[in-house]
């Protein structure tokens, strides 16, 4: 607290993207080897990579796509043993297997699955992003404060539905270690470590410097996660500023909003930050921005020890999806409608 | 309007929030603390002291007042030229003694005891003069010494010929008289101290002296670099300190009628507290003779206090120590966090509610719809020039602009690949127009308005206006001359956008959205200017009408256009002819076709348009967040529409994505092409206009065919 603060309030700050998360143009620069609209989940089954986009799922290099939904596709996860989970938009998750799929019974508030994780064959993770909201408005629920997420363990074989943890805001990815799920808690930017056995979430990575997405796991140990969106002074201002933040929630169209977002600077009718205003013809790369793309490197006590960039100005941003394949990491860029791949 | 806006618009429309920021970065807001702090120790000391301020009282204070502010208006001259005199207290004790020592002991007359103190004063002065200044020795080490010694030799003289002086028995009138008398209750030494203090004010205030004594001790390689004597400058500071001391040991001579070995002790001590307590920088160049007036008061008010309290002088020292302390505490954390105050709390934010408008969206289907034919253009000068705010063509095709270098350069017809610069004018040249005789009238931003002839003479035509009353801010100068146009009978008229903000933050002062606007008129038959409008949101271009009686005015934040006719029988009105638009207007130009161009700087956004109507939500961005993360205006998509007399909208070119041309602040049509200039850009664009007449200029247009 500085004198200053009195006349001003008090500053904002957000985590600094230093030591691990020192900016470079790896995401930017790598290999796409995959062109979809808005690719979204990635996961391997069989050997085959499929991605979610839109309302299919399609294996990487073919043309036909392996499913199609009458909704969006909101999340995908590998069933040991073949197959895979789908959850859809509208809150339904689907089994399935060489062509069809069944539903899986799921219980009551459970209607916003935005991460499946198979813990084995019958056993099946779901994060619930937020009550009453879509999957895929994720920044309806950071904008709005939301704390209603969840995490719950569902079981395919028709078992009993537990709840691992709630109050959570927006959780957007799983991971299993161990005897724990690993959860990326999105509003509130850290990964959560919840213990299987019931008992309180312990934190494990606190004040990311951007949204946290999804997380696979590395073959060497630990794993990767995926960041949706930078954090941004601005957004974290406007969060504080509830007249205002209520009055834009109510009035303005969500691709308008001062969010973060998956993809920027399409259209002029979104906010532009100061840091922004392109001169002399250079937007610069450092900027203030609302939509980036970040993976990061986690490693064995889920700690980042590296990153791959997209930065401000960049195509590659909203990363919310990525998987290991063959010894090398597939990154699906929803806001630049491509996959990648990182060596 | 909901009830929560109704309020914001109240509050934030009645309070003058910007004057907070105007008064602060005011020079003589320095004087605010001093000036605080000696009316708490006005008001302190008389509520513990009944009769403190009795006239009685009040005439024993001021006859030390008058010596003692003497000591430290020499003292506060050497600190604004970023030096320090500790042998203040000796010089004047020696003083004091050598003119004791012509009345009493060689039996001399007045003047030669005024002299003598004073060649005392000016060679202690002049050793520590050439000691620092030309020398080049440490201030504070050079007048440790110098105040030893003198002191020194005092203690010796004291006690060799006080028994002398004491014995003599010299009747001198005028002595007597200049010790104890005094011109209509007034003592003699506050007088001269007054007369001092006129003309030391007068010297650092207003002489090329004083100025150089301010630069020195604000910069010395600045000021060196713009040519200043340094060692000079800092040799006469010392010179004036010598002599200051000098004079007021002649006053105190004269009112002890001797000396004793205690005169003059710990005055160094006393002066230095006051001159530092009264504001004056210990660093040089801050400061002024009035705020060291205002510490000697401050410091003799409260040693006379204290003394009459009862308290003993050990305290009376600890007190002034405190004090001392507290200034230089004071003096660091004001001169450290100033700007950085008034950077925070400079953008006062006012409620504005922008009409809603049709949409510019390419498929809306509205009149306003952007495209991306401004895409299509041919780059000139790509990479080579900087923000090109206006644009405009001579009679032979060849193409100027500014550039944010403050040169007007100059490509050469007929394929622009070479370019020069035509004049130099400095600031930031915005607005351009012909005159009649093919002078180019240029509004350079942060300077006023100029004229470049075609013999690339660069001549002033106007830098201020009328004066608004009770302004804090010096409305006068023009802060942000931004576009103009010439009548048919030579008067110019052109546009200052925001008396807030230079032209450099003119981005700024959407942020805020205070109406400050004017538009002004030079008359070149007498060579006047005179506002005509003012409290227009940021008014941008002015365009002269076809019909040379009306003008267009462009306000940008506002996204409204006017025209306002300053001759013939509608004289004086202001009709408001585009009252909403989904961009923010910049300059309009005449087109070929009797209509007129309008660059659109930005776009709107509903989450900025929204900001506005939240002066509150604004106000706290500018202090919470830096600069870089405000939200802005979208000034990354610009555009270019044509409107008739009317107002309607009759074409659109624009650039989605902002890649060719991500602003657009200027556009001239000519021969069948369109010119394009923004002021963040890097490019002038040329956009061949499907079926525009190839032979119309801006030339023929304003000054008549066999231009």
């Amino acid at each position: 607290m500085s004198l200053l603060d009195i006349l001003r309030g008090r500053a904002i700050t957000i985590p600094p993207l230093d030591g691990a998360f020192r900016p470079n143009t790896l995401l930017e620069d790598a290999e796409a080897i995959a062109r979809l609209t808005a690719p979204d989940d990635l996961i391997v089954v069989d050997g085959r990579v499929f991605c979610s986009s839109g309302d299919t799922v399609v294996a990487l290099g073919e043309t036909q796509p392996v499913a199609r939904f009458d909704v969006r596709v909101a999340c995908l996860a590998a069933r040991p043993g073949g197959g895979f989970a789908a959850g859809l938009e509208d809150g339904r998750i689907i089994l399935w297997q060489a062509g069809s799929g069944p539903e899986i019974a799921r219980p009551a508030g459970l209607d916003c699955p935005t991460a499946l994780l198979f813990l084995d064959r019958d056993r099946l993770a779901v994060a619930q992003g937020a009550r009453g909201l879509k999957p895929s408005d994720w920044v309806r629920s950071i904008m709005g404060h939301d704390r209603s997420g969840a995490v719950w363990l569902l079981d395919a074989a028709g078992g009993a539905a537990r709840r691992l943890a709630d109050g959570l805001a927006f959780p957007w990815g799983l991971a299993a270690n161990v005897d724990n799920i690993i959860v990326s808690e999105c509003g509130r930017h850290r990964l959560l470590s919840v213990p299987l056995s019931g008992g309180p979430a312990k934190p494990l990575l606190t004040g990311l410097p951007g949204y946290p997405a999804r997380l696979t796991p590395a073959a060497a140990g630990g794993g990767w996660l995926a960041i949706a969106a930078p954090r941004n002074r601005l957004i974290e201002f406007v969060l504080r500023e509830d007249d205002y933040r209520q009055s834009m929630m109510a009035e303005l169209d969500p691709r308008h909003w001062i969010a973060p977002a998956l993809a920027s600077g399409r259209n002029f009718l979104e906010p532009l930050q100061c840091g922004g205003v392109r001169s002399m013809g250079v937007h610069k790369p450092w900027a203030p921005t609302r939509s980036y793309g970040l993976v990061v490197r986690l490693d064995a006590r889920w700690q980042p020890v590296s990153s791959a960039h997209s930065r401000a100005g960049g195509q590659r941003h909203g990363v919310t999806g990525l998987v290991e394949h063959d010894g090398r990491l597939l990154v699906a860029s929803q806001g630049g409608d491509v996959v990648v791949v990182l060596p | 309007m909901k009830l929560s806006e109704s309020l914001a618009r109240l509050r934030y429309g009645l309070f003058p929030d910007h004057l907070v920021g105007e008064v602060l970065s005011k020079r003589w807001t320095d004087n605010a603390i001093p000036l605080v702090f000696l009316l708490a120790t006005v008001i302190g000391v008389g509520t513990a002291i009944p009769d403190f301020f009795s006239l009685a009282s009040l005439a024993d204070a001021s006859r030390q007042l008058g010596e003692f502010a003497i000591v430290v208006m020499g003292l506060t001259i050497v600190m604004l030229g970023g030096g320090i005199d500790l042998s203040v207290g000796a010089t004047f004790a020696l003083s004091a003694f050598a003119s004791v020592a012509v009345i009493y002991i060689m039996g001399g007359p007045i003047w030669l005891a005024l002299l003598a103190a004073l060649a005392t004063g000016a060679v202690v002065g002049a050793a520590n003069g050439v000691l620092i200044g030309y020398l080049r020795l440490r201030a504070f080490l050079t007048t440790l010494v110098t105040f030893t010694i003198l002191h020194a030799i005092y203690s010796i003289l004291v006690v060799n010929f006080s028994a002398q002086v004491q014995l003599a028995d010299v009747q001198t009138p005028i002595w007597d008289f200049i010790g104890d008398g005094g011109v209509a209750g007034f003592p003699i030494s506050l007088i001269v101290a007054v007369l001092v203090a006129i003309l030391a004010h007068v010297f650092i205030s207003r002489s090329r002296l004083g100025w150089h004594v301010l630069a020195v001790g604000g910069s010395r390689r600045s000021a060196f670099n713009a040519g200043i004597s340094v060692r000079r400058t800092v040799f006469m500071t010392y010179m004036i300190s010598g002599l200051c001391s000098g004079l007021a040991g002649f006053l105190i001579g004269a009112r002890l009628s001797g000396v004793g070995p205690g005169t003059g002790a710990g005055l160094e001590i006393l002066a230095l507290t006051a001159g530092v307590v009264g504001g004056n920088s210990l660093g040089g160049g801050r400061g002024s003779i009035a705020k060291g007036l205002m510490g000697a008061v401050i410091v003799l008010i409260l040693t006379n206090g204290l003394i009459r309290l009862g308290f003993t002088s050990g305290t009376n020292q600890m007190v002034l120590g405190v004090v001392l302390a507290l200034a230089v505490f004071l003096d660091v954390r004001w001169l450290k966090n100033r700007s950085k105050v008034l950077a925070k709390v400079y953008v006062a934010p006012v409620y504005s509610a922008l009409p809603s408008t049709p949409s510019a969206e390419p498929d809306s289907g509205s009149p306003f719809a952007l495209n991306d034919r401004l895409a299509e253009t041919e780059f000139i000068g790509l990479g080579e020039i900087e923000g090109p705010e206006d644009v405009i063509l001579d009679e032979d095709d060849n193409l100027y602009c500014g550039t944010r270098n403050g040169e007007v350069v100059r490509f050469l017809a007929p394929d622009y690949k070479q370019w020069e610069v035509f004049a130099h004018t400095g600031g930031f040249p915005l607005g351009l127009a012909f005159d009649r005789a093919g002078a180019l009238t240029v509004c350079v931003g942060a300077m006023g308005l100029y004229s470049v002839a075609r013999d690339r003479t660069v001549t002033r035509l106007s830098a201020e206006t009328n004066r608004t009353p009770f302004s804090i801010l010096d409305d006068a100068r023009l802060r942000d001359p931004n576009d103009c146009d010439i009548a048919p009978d030579g008067r110019i008229f052109f546009t200052d956008s925001t008396t807030r903000y230079d032209a450099h933050d003119w981005a700024l002062d959407s942020v805020e959205s205070r109406p400050t606007g004017r538009l002004l008129v030079y008359d070149p038959r007498n060579g006047r200017t005179r506002t005509v409008l003012r409290g227009m949101s940021y008014l941008n271009g002015v365009c002269m009408a076809h019909d040379g009686q009306s003008l267009f005015l462009a306000e940008s934040w506002a996204c409204r256009v006017h025209r306002y006719w300053f001759d013939g029988p509608k004289a004086g009105r202001l009709d408001c002819v585009i009252a909403a638009m989904p961009g923010y207007p910049d300059n309009i130009n005449r087109a070929s076709d009797g209509g007129y161009w309008m660059a659109w700087l930005g776009m709107r956004t509903p989450s900025y348009d929204l900001a506005l109507r939240k002066p509150g939500m604004r106000k706290r961005m500018t202090r919470r967040l830096p600069q870089d993360d405000w939200l802005f205006p979208n000034i990354n998509t610009g555009g270019v529409v044509k409107f008739d007399e009317n107002g309607a909208i009759t074409e659109v070119l624009g650039n989605l994505g902002g890649h060719s041309h991500p602003m657009v602040t200027s556009m001239r049509e000519h021969k069948g092409a369109l010119y394009v200039g923004g002021i963040l850009n890097n490019r002038i664009g040329r956009y061949r206009l499907e079926g525009a007449d190839p032979s119309w200029t801006g030339m023929r247009s304003y000054w008549g065919e066999g231009r």
